[in-house]
């Protein structure tokens, strides 16, 4: 049969974001893909070069949608690091706070999203709604729901409101319950086991060299997490496991990793892990002051030096490389997002020979943004 | 091989880079371009398997592009920055995205960025901006402001003989 093409985005309900996905098929086969980005460039390296250090950090949380609140952390830490500033306690606590909750948030996004593409739609809901209890605890703690702006260079803007803590908790008990019922309707799903095992296969010895990271390497069987390899914020001293392919608990082992299954299963599993951070941080936060005192924001300039800083996001790690001139700007910002790699390259590799149905849910299940490809 | 160790045996001289926040130590060094593809295996060979990203930084008072080529060690827990400089005036260099096929995009967004070409690399070309016909934005000396007024219309500023509502 004669090949033909087809294109998935930039309005599709199959893509994860405003992209496109080029394809030419036979039958219903994929035997090319070529990614397209370009519907979201919005310049953020070259803004970020005409402001000063601090008007930034109202600007990069718009880099990713999903979870903003990366990019003000690696952000931080990079300016941090050329200033050569140590935080306070609780300011790294007050973080790993805000780090976690997006990294849950984030993740429910992208259940629902997956779930939908494969034809689960009701997931979708539950999750979107269900992260709405973290976007209202967010809204408390920084005054906005999507765009926090609230990790800065030297600390986080502002102390825990009262009774944060104690919401947090029973926001945590609330969604720990939830989680069974995301297992019903999804990870115990006759449709999730028949679909998703050894589909979207990422070749486990190339996974490394290709760029692959966060839990889309995890499910190719490393345990590689930069929380525990290039530890930052309270990480160091919190308890929690790396839940990665073969080791999924309750869950079945189905396919042989690497597989749309297994990146699921581990982000499931990763939500778990982060309700037990959270327990601790609430536990263990330190009393103390939320920042250093800051430098007149318009005269502050950074020692002219490289740096880069790194975090894992939940979708992998993601980094700044912060170049400074010793000015009242950043002189370059070069922005690191996990779905560059996950996105571009692995995803074109990999198209081949899946079938068409299959393409969404293995671009879902590598979680791939399309704002932190283009900037 | 510790990163030490192999830029000792490639006779390179490194710095340390102050890192805060994270806690695992970074190297950087500077590269002749003709020696770069061979450092660059030297380092996946023994370890920094992880090629994490490929800067470029435009350095105008120099007339200097510089690429910096990021690796990562799982094994031995750090991070190498090799970075090499090239002529503004003529931005040059071969491709090495057969060495990690990643390098391929970010070839693709400098060339689009900066306009480096990199010799052997067939799909630079329209990446992200499309019909662009102007120098590449993200060298300094790109005016965004002054390419937004002539592209587009716009509403002139009062103190530039706009009108007072």
């Amino acid at each position: 049969m004669k090949e033909f093409e087809l294109f998935v985005g930039p309005q599709h309900p199959g893509i994860t974001g405003n992209f496109m996905y080029h394809l030419w098929v036979d039958g219903d086969t994929i035997v090319k893909a070529e990614a397209h980005p370009g519907y979201l460039h919005r310049g953020f390296e070259k803004l970020m070069e005409r402001r000063t250090w601090q008007m930034n950090v109202a600007l990069i949380p718009r880099i990713c949608v999903p979870e903003p609140d990366v990019n003000e952390a690696v952000y931080a830490m990079g300016v941090e690091s050329l200033m050569d500033w140590d935080i306070p306690e609780r300011a790294k606590y007050i973080r790993t706070i805000v780090l976690e909750m997006a990294r849950i948030s984030s993740h429910l996004l992208t259940i629902g999203g997956y779930a939908g593409a494969i034809g689960l739609y009701t997931v979708g809901q539950w999750t979107v709604g269900d992260r709405d209890y973290l976007l209202d605890l967010f809204e408390q703690l920084t005054g906005a729901r999507v765009y926090h702006i609230f990790i800065f260079p030297g600390g986080v803007r502002w102390d825990l409101p009262d009774g944060f803590l104690r919401k947090l908790e029973k926001v945590l008990n609330y969604l720990e319950g939830r989680l069974e019922f995301y297992d019903k309707l999804l990870f115990a799903n006759e449709v999730f086991f028949r679909r998703a095992p050894d589909v979207g296969v990422v070749p486990k010895d190339k996974a490394i060299e290709w760029g692959v990271t966060g839990p889309n390497l995890r499910a190719c069987g490393y345990d590689y997490d930069v929380r525990k390899v290039d530890p930052y914020a309270a990480y160091p001293d919190l308890d929690f496991e790396i839940p990665h392919y073969p080791k999924f608990g309750d869950f079945d082992v189905l396919g042989h990793g690497c597989d749309c299954y297994s990146r699921m299963i581990v982000r499931r599993l990763e939500i778990e892990q982060s309700i037990k951070i959270l327990r601790q941080v609430i536990k263990k936060i330190p009393e103390g002051p939320h920042t250093l005192k800051l430098p007149n924001p318009l005269a502050w300039k950074v020692p002219a030096g490289y740096a880069y800083a790194r975090v894992e996001s939940s979708k992998g790690e993601y980094g700044y490389f912060v170049v400074s001139d010793g000015g009242k700007m950043p002189y370059r910002v070069h922005v690191r997002g996990p779905s560059y790699t996950h996105g571009i390259n692995v995803t074109e590799t990999i198209a081949k020979g899946l079938n068409i149905a299959d393409f969404s849910q293995t671009i879902f299940s590598l979680d791939v943004c399309a704002p932190d490809i283009e900037r | 091989m510790k990163a030490e160790d192999i830029f000792k045996d490639l006779e390179l001289k490194f710095e340390n880079l102050k890192v805060k926040g994270n806690t695992l130590p970074r190297y950087k060094a500077e590269v002749q371009p003709d020696k770069l593809e061979e450092a660059i295996i030297k380092f996946k060979s023994n370890g920094f398997n992880h090629f994490v990203a490929l800067s470029c930084i435009d350095w105008i008072k120099d007339e200097k592009f510089e690429l910096v080529y990021h690796l990562f060690s799982y094994e031995e827990k750090e991070d190498v920055f090799l970075s090499i400089f090239l002529p503004r005036n003529e931005p040059k260099y071969k491709t090495l995205r057969h060495l990690f096929p990643q390098i391929e995009t970010y070839e693709r967004e400098i060339h689009e960025m900066f306009g480096v070409e990199f010799e052997g690399n067939d799909r630079l070309g329209e990446f992200i901006l499309e019909d662009w016909d102007n120098m590449p934005p993200m060298r300094k000396d790109f005016d965004t402001v002054k390419y937004g007024k002539e592209k587009y219309e716009s509403v002139p500023l009062i103190n530039e003989g706009g009108e007072k509502e």
